[in-house]
């Protein structure tokens, strides 16, 4: 069974033929070529398919393909800094030592965005809170909680 | 091979009424609902599942929106984050945030939904906790009619809710006298992003030192989420004093039949059980 399926992606219109089986992150690897967003289990519980839908992050691993008609989504490759750096987000991230095989990468960035969007204040315990879903093997976490908090100073500052 | 090239096939359908999905679930036998997949969808990537079809709910209308009146009606389809962000509910029902903010994570609770938290019937749903202790009512419709019953009596087992073939939960309705009562939910898992190991649930609307009437609920050390209604007898219309609380502790840990598993042994469970009833209910009074 198969379908057409328009959304926004990353600012601009997209139209993908898909099937009723397919997942979010399916048509975003696969005929969108869009590998920056990585799956790590499957299942929704280690967050490396984060994605944001419509303003909030959601598990692509679980999002059905034929949902994601009209809504508005930002992956990885959504995100940009001025000319062609990296967002702010991003080389917070870097210059703090949040990466380290950076397979969780995207989607830690991609939830921290979603945080800062909605809460550019957060106290340590949100950020932890927000990044529940979000699994890291190599960092232990403490250098992705100080990226977060320097990515939201950096973010007042704008 | 990739999850995606394992993933069982299905046909996937958006009805756009309650009428044309009872009819879709009519034509596909074996076809399932789905609401915001966040259970669903994992149990289909395991096999675990193998609907025909899946009929999703999500442009149903009328089944989202939480409405405050005499009595408070959840839709079904209201998203767990949707829940927690709405101006009123939170402050009109703390236990049922408590209960909502511990479900997964940001990116789960954006996408379930409290019906799909319940149709799931999971002994563990953190919702359904919260729900029982409110004596909250499922509504329950199908073609040609539709039923009211206390959500107590929609679990039935693992996995096994009370509706009937093609039936759909369209909300909850919860009536005002769990407006404003002592309540809290607890939950112990092995990270802040699990499914319970033992979670706990209670409510007691006091006078002085006597309960009038009480709540408790369990959840995880059952079949269902369980209502511990030895718990509750022994403590309506009881002075609640240090040995009755003790004596709830020992009952609650009697009353539940927790299974060992993955996440938990059944000792440690039950041990936890007692532990949430007695802090639950100190914390409940200390607040006076």
């Amino acid at each position: 069974m198969k379908t057409e399926i328009n959304f926004i992606l990353n600012g601009a219109e997209v139209s993908v033929t898909t099937e009723a089986h397919k997942r979010l992150i399916d048509v975003l690897r696969g005929p969108l070529g869009l590998t920056g967003t990585k799956e790590g289990c499957g299942e929704g519980e280690c967050g490396a398919c984060t994605v944001i839908v419509d303003g909030r992050a959601v598990n692509s691993c679980l999002y059905p393909a034929f949902e994601i008609e009209g809504k508005n989504v930002t992956t990885i490759e959504g995100l940009q800094g001025i000319g062609n750096r990296l967002s702010v987000i991003q080389e917070a991230f870097v210059e703090n030592g949040g990466i380290q095989c950076g397979f969780c990468t995207p989607g830690m960035i991609l939830s921290t965005k979603a945080l800062l969007d909605s809460n550019p204040d957060p106290t340590e315990e949100e950020i932890r809170g927000a990044l529940v879903g979000n699994l890291c093997r190599c960092t232990g976490y403490v250098q992705i909680i100080e990226s977060v908090k320097a990515a939201a100073a950096a973010l007042k500052k704008e | 091979m990739s999850t995606e090239q394992r993933m069982s096939r299905f046909d996937y359908f958006k009805p756009r009424s309650l009428e044309e999905a009872w009819d879709l679930y009519e034509t596909y036998p074996g076809a399932r609902y789905i609401a915001g997949g966040t259970d669903l969808m994992v149990q289909v990537k395991n096999r675990v599942s193998r609907p025909r079809a899946l009929i999703s709910l999500r442009s149903v209308p009328g089944l989202t929106g939480i409405e405050i009146g005499e009595t408070v009606s959840i839709g079904a389809m209201t998203t767990i984050t949707d829940l927690i962000d709405h101006p009123e509910l939170g402050g009109l029902f703390p236990v049922l945030l408590q209960a909502a903010k511990r479900l997964g994570s940001t990116q789960v609770r954006n996408v379930a939904t409290v019906g799909g938290n319940l149709c799931n019937c999971s002994p563990c749903a953190d919702t359904a906790l919260a729900l029982l202790v409110l004596d909250a009512r499922a509504v329950l419709k199908r073609p040609g009619g539709g039923r009211e019953i206390p959500l107590s009596e929609f679990f039935q087992g693992p996995g096994k809710s009370c509706m009937i073939s093609g039936e759909v939960l369209t909300g909850i309705r919860l009536g005002r006298s769990g407006v404003g009562a002592r309540a809290v939910f607890m939950k112990k898992g092995r990270v802040r992003m699990d499914l319970s190991i033992a979670s706990a649930a209670v409510l007691l609307e006091m006078d002085g030192d006597t309960c009038k009437r009480a709540r408790f609920a369990a959840g995880s050390v059952a079949p269902v989420p369980l209502r511990l209604s030895k718990v509750e007898s022994l403590f309506e219309n009881a002075v609640i004093s240090k040995e009755k609380i003790e004596e709830a502790q020992k009952m609650a840990m009697d009353s539940v039949s927790p299974i060992t598993d993955v996440r938990s042994t059944a000792d440690y469970r039950r041990e936890i059980v007692g532990v949430y009833i007695k802090r639950a209910v100190e914390k409940l009074l200390s607040n006076e």
